[in-house]
């Protein structure tokens, strides 16, 4: 689907270029600034705290081996070779006891 | 006011413009610093073999026919068999996947859905879409003059269209949605109200639509969100004011997320035809899974664009459904596709555009604009360690 915005999330007043009135225009640059620059500000402090927290934290190959770790030591009924114990019931959708002449390939496990 | 005063600000702005973008060029280069490898390269030099499906081993064993109109989203329950589904067709149907009938149809009030969600006890489910408001629909309810399940709670106050919904694990009465608002809310469906917004304040969340929510299996306090500014973003559900950690890499709307199964990971799916994969703790964009045919690095005019994304239940097997009908299965750890699902046998006519696991993930459900439902799971001769 089409992901476009609904118009009225906006809480800034609208600009008005018909306006020649340079009092009100300029009025309005300046609120208009003032808030862009706070938000820039904003910006500027969260980039700064990510830079400093970067120096604390390791090389993404640290965190890699973790994830090898947990998805390794995890059960997976997914997967042609995985961790037990199997759960007698991933097999569910292959039994199809309740049904009559079905045409789908029937499967057991031993 | 003079106008010596206005241009004071303009150099302001524009200094403070570029302090803004050096910062950003610096973080973007210590990352990349700290990137010394990715999962498929480390996995590689611990010499990790791909994992192997011979041709009949993921099988089509359902197939989940009664919505009239293209399937925009599904949800499992945690008590593994029940499905809920949404369509164009304005209806929620929910199935029991297993026998493959369906136990309720819906007639939604508001017709264009977009996302569905199952509570956790299985007793309610709820819808968003167009209507800008969440609707929450308790299945024991009495039926009306019509045959049809009324509405029992509205969350109202989204200012734009909600894109998707989940329940917070455990939590029948509280739920997240992502909106077109660019805003997610935390909603307390006793009352009706909204617990907390995401991202209100001007710039402090998401700058475009909010496609997609995932809450943490393992910390239901945190969320990630996907948004058309191409970011996701975590969330702490006690801090609304901003964002813990903001992901930037995709270079289109992220349309999907998921939490990776151990909590500590979050994958992505976008419209630049990838999907990746995310550190919550560092911050670290750990894997890039970009399909055969994309040149690396860059995107190409017309590559197929993922709709979205499951994890199976280790973390082993992505999911992604694409714009073109693909459904790929890649292996996480070695960043290979070794399956199609949308060239097997009972494959899809058409788009993949929601797919989830069963709770105990030994099924796939994937919902499709050829107004079916399929379910998927390993058929062939597994091997248990």
């Amino acid at each position: 689907m089409d992901s476009t915005s609904q118009p009225n999330g906006n809480d800034r007043p609208p600009t008005s270029r018909s306006q020649s009135n340079t009092t009100s225009s300029n009025y309005i640059g300046k609120h208009r600034l003032t808030a862009i620059i706070s938000q820039h500000n904003q910006q500027i402090q969260l980039i700064q705290e990510e830079l400093d927290q970067l120096e604390t934290l390791g090389e993404a190959s640290l965190v890699c081996g973790q994830l090898i770790s947990s998805v390794e030591s995890s059960t997976d009924a997914l997967l042609p070779v995985t961790r037990g114990p199997a759960d007698g019931g991933w097999d569910r959708w292959f039994q199809r006891a309740n049904q009559s002449s079905s045409s789908r390939h029937r499967r057991r496990w031993i | 006011m003079s106008s010596s005063s206005v241009s004071e600000l303009k150099e302001r702005h524009i200094a403070a413009t570029e302090t803004v973008n050096s910062l950003r060029q610096r973080l973007n280069h210590k990352r990349l610093q700290l990137l010394d490898t990715d999962i498929a390269g480390y996995a590689k030099s611990q010499g990790k073999s791909p994992v192997a499906f011979g041709p009949t081993d993921l099988l089509c064993c359902r197939i989940l026919q009664g919505h009239t109109g293209k399937v925009y989203s599904l949800d499992w329950t945690p008590e593994k068999n029940r499905i809920v589904s949404a369509s164009q067709d304005g209806r929620l149907i929910v199935w029991n996947a297993l026998t493959s009938q369906k136990t309720h149809a819906i007639k939604l009030p508001c017709a264009w859905v977009m996302t569905c969600a199952f509570s956790p006890g299985g007793q309610s489910v709820a819808c968003g879409g167009l209507d800008s408001a969440c609707s929450i629909f308790n299945l024991t309810s009495p039926t009306d003059k019509d045959g049809n399940i009324p509405v029992s709670r509205m969350l109202s106050g989204h200012k734009g269209y909600v894109s998707s919904c989940q329940f917070i694990p455990d939590e029948n009465n509280y739920l997240i949605t992502s909106s077109g608002d660019q805003t997610c809310v935390l909603w307390d469906i006793n009352t009706g109200l909204r617990t907390s917004v995401f991202g209100v304040e001007f710039q402090s969340g998401h700058t475009a639509d909010v496609l997609s929510v995932s809450i943490s299996n393992s910390n239901s306090r945190m969320f990630v969100s996907g948004s058309c500014d191409a970011t996701a973003r975590l969330w702490d559900t006690r801090v609304a004011s901003r964002a813990a950690r903001t992901f930037h890499g995709h270079e289109g709307d992220v349309n999907s997320v998921k939490f990776f199964p151990d909590g500590n990971r979050f994958g992505t799916g976008s419209d630049d035809g990838t999907c990746r994969l995310y550190d919550i703790r560092t911050g670290h964009q750990l894997q890039v899974y970009s399909p055969p045919h994309q040149q690396q690095g860059g995107t190409v005019p017309d590559a197929p664009m993922v709709t979205s994304i499951a994890f199976s239940i280790s973390g082993r097997l992505l999911f992604a459904g694409y714009s073109n009908g693909d459904c790929l299965v890649w292996d996480t750890l070695l960043a290979k596709v070794i399956l199609n699902l949308g060239s097997v046998h009972n494959s899809h006519e058409a788009r993949v555009s929601c797919l989830g696991l069963s709770a105990d993930g030994s099924a796939l459900c994937t919902g499709s604009w050829d107004t079916n439902l399929k379910i998927w799971a390993f058929g062939g001769h597994r091997k248990v360690i």
